[in-house]
């Protein structure tokens, strides 16, 4: 796929989800916010495995925004703006002591480190009285100027994170990312600081982790520690396994199916989680490159018919 | 004093299963370079099918050692036939890619639970104990149970360290784990030798399940808060060191026992996992890791 | 991928706008009950067991006749989703039942941060909402829409505490534990309360981890203090088992209470013989059961595998007030049914009662039902205590 079409079948995409927003209803308004923000889960987790690494962590991150969100609605009445930007700042600021520190570990050390960092932080909610303990923060609503066109707000918003990230991706920067992923001493070699670079990586996809936990907050009005468990990352795994990690659009539609597929499983009385585990292990086995890769195939033969 | 020793005896009691448990993940990191999170899946298998044959054979058999060891064997042979086909149609194809591999065995854990769930239900299901009462032993009270339990993480332990150290098998195992290009060069068979390893890591997981099940809640949830254990106590050894794995689940079960007593069992938890932080920022491998 | 979308945004809206249609074309006939319960992990059998009590509710309903309301006769339905016991799942099943399948009354929803986050959305929908969640937080005059259908440790722990320290008045001293959730905290404020006002001292009073599997250093901690009362206030049965048993193979024999007990099969199925005469203050006695709960008894144990109990009893006690205010209010708009509800008098799972609570909550918003104690011997619950309320 070309680079110019990724753009496109994103805003596409985007596109496809505000009329979903302005034709569909309140259910269906609903729904978009979900996918937007699962897309931005998804690939703020796509973007760190750039350098190679898969980050557990990003959950914990979209809990800290999340949390710093509750809180500032609960105990100072501060401008929605500067919420949601404190929110992406606490996050960022985190990223990069966590970062700092844990970077140096990788593959498999770095994933369950931020696996057990996510669960510490998940109890760590849970015997804070001020975060509300176990039963989480109450009554976060968007101000009421927003309120009414808050899945539009939120919608755009989450793409033109997205599209941002895609922006990074496609820089000089981003080919560093990718560089230090395909060999690290080639990069350090050439005079590049790869430790500074991947936390640069690392602290950038969990600021957006953060953001869309705010957003999450607004949109739900209620969270709670158990909504921010590894689980969470597993779920994000989900929509870039399924869509597929190649591409910047597979992290997208594997978001879109499978909030879809999840919410019409529900009526159904499916079980979530046999679902889930589902998607993943089929995608995994019969299908590496995901949606994204099947959809480039197809073209692909397409072409070669004509 | 006698406090101290009671809570020592009681970590040892406790890391018995996280040891058995974290031999396993070891083992198949060890050979397959897998982080294999569905682990806790087949320890949970392996207790519910005990259960359910147990159950069966009630009538017949009563709940003598007759029982447990058939039921035994059919959880065990379960176990393995689960492990099997998830190696030959999953793990198989994708050897040496850790992140493949880890999102596959994630997707295995919701769709096991989900389905576990579905199959035997919610509910508590009894096992009746192998040995019942305590015995009195150096002025502490232990449980039989847990006696035999600890007896059997001990002397399989030793036979899974002899079996490496000196079998031809275990050399193999030993030198895939290490360099497995090199180890073909040698003319050992890789993928049948990965195979074994799995599934001894299977039997392993089963054994585990099926020696806690008396003591324990056997729900299909119940591996969960063993793999999240056995995990730290392997990163916290070093991924694919067996000795390794048993330091580190001796040093998890220690922090559960004293901060548990001393402080708060949910302070206990917090711990645990701010020490595999900062264990990992001073020795990134692990105590015992190579790789 | 586009394509795939738009056909999934389009079935979306094709069955909604179906079930729009249904629901208008059969408004006469079926009334819609939602069921925000925990359906997978390890609460699932408290969802499972709500969502077939309430089938079996409007079931029996129906057998009677419906609901007769301005001359039409309706007949209830129900709709369970999973809430997974947390916010996120719990804003996911409000929304589905509220925004997308039309519910106007919640019969049963189980946890209280899932119950907050529906709650959060039906009173500004005006939906009548059923929990049987502990918090405190999520009652009173602030909610009018909301209703409780389950004792809470505010009114089981006062009675029963006073009532087994008459029975054991050589008690003084009390280790207390709870699960570190939003139940466990409530229910460990009011039972310490309780004991300290009754005279005995609270010597250790410890929160732990749900889904905590390994329990010797729990037991060894509360043993330490060699209490004369072990009280495990909001413990999950399976929990209570393991806890009991450890404590018996530390040697420890005293007198062992458990609020929230809702059922004897959880706790032998793990504690065996370590859980002979321990009191539960949630469970319903087998040996003063009438016909019709035997029956509902017996049902239960074949669809979830285990007896019946007091949460699971809270749905099939809201339709029936549900109904009963509908037909007192001879309405079935939410508003005027939940301004009714108050009032209303209706046979419950354990008899006739009605609503109450406001000295406590500020609203009559607490079904009233008794406190029943009960006490483990062999393999049987036998009565021991019952505050009527």
């Amino acid at each position: 796929m070309t680079e110019y079409k990724e753009w496109i079948g994103i805003v596409a995409i985007a596109c496809a989800l505000l009329a979903g927003v302005a034709f569909g209803g309140s259910y269906i308004g609903t729904l978009v916010v979900w996918i937007a923000i699962a897309a931005v889960m998804a690939s703020s987790l796509r973007f760190v495995l750039l350098i190679g690494e898969l980050n557990f962590a990003s959950a914990a991150f979209f809990g800290i925004g999340a949390y710093c969100t509750g809180y500032i609605v609960n105990h100072a009445d501060l401008p929605f703006v500067l919420t949601l930007a404190l929110s992406g700042g606490l996050a960022l600021v985190v990223s990069i002591v966590f970062g700092g520190i844990t970077l140096k570990v990788k593959g498999p050390y770095f994933l369950l480190i931020g696996f057990a960092f996510t669960e510490a932080l998940r109890i760590f909610y849970t015997r804070m009285e001020a975060l509300g303990g176990n039963s989480g923060l109450v009554g976060i609503f968007p101000p009421a100027w927003l309120d009414a066109h808050y899945q539009y707000f939120t919608t755009v918003l989450c793409f033109l994170l997205i599209l941002g990230l895609l922006g990074i991706e496609r820089s000089h920067l981003g080919k560093i990312f990718i560089a230090i992923r395909d060999n690290e001493n080639v990069v350090r070699s050439v005079g590049n600081r790869v430790f500074f670079t991947k936390v640069v990586c690392f602290a950038i996809a969990s600021t957006v982790a953060g953001l869309a936990g705010s957003l999450h907050a607004f949109a739900n009005n209620v969270i709670s520690p158990l909504d921010f468990g590894f689980m969470l990352s597993i779920f994000a795994l989900a929509y870039l396994k399924v869509g597929g990690e190649d591409s910047p659009l597979g992290p997208v539609m594997g978001a879109a199916l499978l909030v879809c597929v999840a919410s019409y499983a529900q009526s159904l009385g499916g079980n979530e989680h046999i679902l889930y585990g589902l998607a993943i292990v089929l995608s995994v086995l019969f299908m590496p490159k995901g949606l994204a890769g099947l959809a480039d195939l197809l073209r692909r033969k397409k072409e070669s018919v004509a | 004093m006698q406090e101290v020793f009671q809570l020592l005896f009681t970590a040892l009691q406790i890391s018995a299963v996280y040891i058995l448990f974290s031999l396993g993940l070891t083992l198949i990191f060890g050979v397959l370079k897998v982080v294999n999170f569905a682990h806790g899946q087949l320890f949970t298998f392996g207790a519910l099918v005990l259960s359910l044959t147990m159950g069966a054979l009630a009538p017949s058999l009563g709940h003598g050692w007759a029982a447990y060891l058939v039921a035994g064997l059919a959880g065990l042979a379960a176990c393995l036939a689960v492990g099997l086909v998830i190696y030959q149609f999953g793990f198989k194809r994708l050897e040496r890619d850790m992140t493949g591999s880890f999102i596959l065995s994630a997707g295995l854990v919701l769709l096991f639970e989900g389905l576990m769930l579905e199959v035997f239900g919610g509910a508590v299901r009894p096992v009746p104990a192998l040995l019942e009462g305590n015995v009195q032993m150096l002025g502490l009270m232990v449980s039989r149970q847990r006696l035999v339990l600890l007896v059997f993480a001990v002397l399989l332990t030793a036979a899974i360290l002899t079996l490496l150290r000196y079998t031809r098998f275990g050399k193999a195992l030993r030198a895939v784990a290490i360099d497995y290009e090199a180890a073909m060069l040698q003319g050992i068979a890789y993928r049948r030798i990965a195979l074994y390893g799995f599934l001894m890591a299977c039997a392993l997981a089963a054994t585990a399940g099926m020696l806690i099940a008396p003591v324990a809640a056997v729900t299909p949830t119940l591996g969960d808060a063993y793999l999240v254990k056995g995990f730290i106590a392997v990163v916290v050894g070093g991924m694919g060191s067996i000795v390794g794995a048993v330091a580190g689940s001796l040093l998890i079960a220690l922090l559960e026992s004293f901060v548990g007593f001393y402080f708060d069992p949910s302070i206990a938890n917090l711990a645990i996992f701010v020490i595999v932080m900062v264990v990992l920022l001073v020795k990134p491998k692990g105590f015992f890791g190579n790789d | 991928m586009r394509i795939m979308f738009h056909s999934s945004v389009a079935l979306k809206t094709a069955s909604v706008a179906a079930m729009l249609i249904a629901a208008n074309l059969c408004a006469a006939e079926t009334i819609k009950l939602g069921l925000s319960v925990p359906l997978s992990g390890a609460a699932a059998n408290w969802g499972k067991g709500s969502d077939w009590l309430c089938a079996k509710a409007a079931q029996e309903i129906k057998a009677q006749g419906g609901i007769k309301v301005q001359g039409q006769t309706h007949q209830f339905e129900c709709v369970s989703y999973d809430n997974q016991y947390n916010a996120a799942e719990g804003t996911k099943v409000a929304q589905a039942l509220v925004m997308r399948d039309g519910v106007q009354f919640v019969v049963g929803s189980i946890g209280t941060a899932p119950v907050r986050a529906l709650q959060s959305l039906a009173e500004r929908k005006n939906v009548l909402l059923f929990t049987v969640a502990w918090g405190a937080s999520i009652k009173g005059p602030k909610f009018p829409f909301t209703f409780s259908s389950m004792n809470t440790p505010l009114e089981i722990s006062e009675p029963m505490i006073s009532f087994i320290k008459k029975q054991h008045p050589e008690i003084k001293t009390v280790a207390m534990l709870n699960p570190n959730d939003a139940t466990g905290q409530e229910a460990e404020k009011v039972t310490k309360a309780a004991w300290e006002k009754n005279g005995a001292k609270v010597l250790v009073s410890d929160l732990y981890e749900r889904g905590t599997s390994e329990f010797q250093p729990i037991a060894a901690r509360l043993n330490a203090v060699k209490p004369d009362l072990v009280d495990l206030g909001a413990v999950p049965p399976a929990d209570v088992g393991l806890i009991f048993k450890e404590l018996k193979s530390l040697g420890w024999n005293g007198v062992k209470v458990v609020e929230a007990g809702t059922g004897a099969d959880g706790l032998l199925a793990t504690g065996k013989d370590a859980v002979e005469g321990t009191y539960l203050g949630a469970a319903i006695p087998a040996n003063s059961m009438t016909p019709h709960q035997k029956e509902l008894d017996e049902g239960m144990r074949k669809a979830t595998g285990e007896g019946v109990n007091a949460v699971q009893i809270g749905a099939y006690d809201a339709v029936w007030a549900i109904k009963a205010a509908m037909e007192k209010a001879q309405s079935i708009d939410p508003v005027a049914v939940a301004k009714t509800m108050p009032t209303v008098k209706f046979k419950s799972f354990y008899g006739e009662t009605g609503f109450g609570g406001k000295d406590i909550y500020g609203s009559d918003q607490q079904m009233l039902l008794p406190v029943i104690i009960t006490r483990l011997t062999g393999s049987t619950l036998q009565e021991v205590g019952r505050v009527e309320r």
